[in-house]
């Protein structure tokens, strides 16, 4: 479970092509029956594909800070887009871990997500909170 | 839908037009293969009734794209929404319909943006996302 030590760590992930077949089959997703809203441009919230989950998945690899899919409740999500993404882009995504609080026998756990592109310009900030079953020390 | 060329003339107190959305349990698996969340509290109802849930659930994020998209839908263009927040209140279940409203809470002309207050609401009238809130750029 992670306590207050692990404040400050830091997760890089792996770079991410934000592919136009993958914004499409994102795009089509959220869409459901729906008719997609203009194809061929990234929605804002693909950043849950080239920001948040690959930095989470770092997060989670981190046997020692110890957060576990089964009982992780995303409870809060922010994102900025300070430059728009494209299709073609190659994104880097990191995060870190900005605060760990425990109350009421949950774990509180706030990640601070970046994403950069090819070029290094920051196109993505994101804050992430997460609930966690259990208590840490 | 807005003319994605045209300057958005809006003012506090004014509503987005809403997006209203019917998610099946299809759609939720395709956002699972899309986004590459398999958590399986959102495909495997027998496992999310392990963990307490009424059964499979929508991502969270799914709930948010759709906030999203009707957001990028009144202010023109996708890269129109440059902040974007909420809290994932309550789950929203496979058949559900969901209600993506909000309200311009103010407009900085200087800046060329206004803020807007968000939430989503179930067709089993549970609070979806609450403490909605996106900036959007008025132009360009």
């Amino acid at each position: 479970m992670p306590d207050l030590s692990h404040v400050g760590r830091r997760y890089r992930a792996p770079g991410q092509v934000v592919s136009a077949e993958r914004v499409a089959e994102y795009a089509s997703a959220v869409s459901g029956a729906d008719e997609v809203y203009s194809p061929g441009s990234v929605p804002p919230a693909f950043a849950a594909v080239y920001c948040l989950l690959p930095s989470l998945s770092a997060v989670l690899a981190d046997a020692e800070l110890g957060i576990e899919l089964a009982g992780l409740i995303h409870a809060e999500q922010s994102f900025e887009w300070p430059a728009p993404v494209r299709p073609g882009d190659v994104v880097e995504a990191s995060a870190e871990v900005a605060s760990v609080e425990s109350k009421r026998g949950m774990t509180f756990v706030t990640l601070d997500l970046t994403a950069t592109d090819q070029s290094g310009a920051t196109v993505c900030r994101g804050r992430s909170l997460l609930l966690l079953r259990g208590a840490g020390q | 839908m807005t003319d994605p060329a045209a300057r958005l003339e809006v003012q506090p107190g004014d509503t987005m037009v809403p997006l209203s959305r019917t998610v099946s349990q299809a759609q939720i698996d395709a956002y699972a293969d899309a986004s590459g969340d398999h958590n399986p509290i959102h495909v495997d109802p027998e496992f999310a009734r392990s963990v307490g849930l009424p059964g499979t659930i929508a991502h969270g994020m799914l709930d948010m794209a759709i906030l999203a998209e009707a957001v990028a839908r009144w202010a023109g263009a996708h890269d129109r929404v440059i902040e974007l927040a909420c809290r994932f209140s309550k789950p929203l279940l496979p058949g559900d319909t969901v209600t993506c409203t909000g309200r311009v809470a103010s407009v900085d002309h200087a800046a060329g943006t206004a803020t807007l207050q968000l939430e989503a609401t179930s067709s089993r009238g549970e609070r979806v996302l609450t403490n909605g809130r996106a900036v959007v750029r008025l132009a360009g």
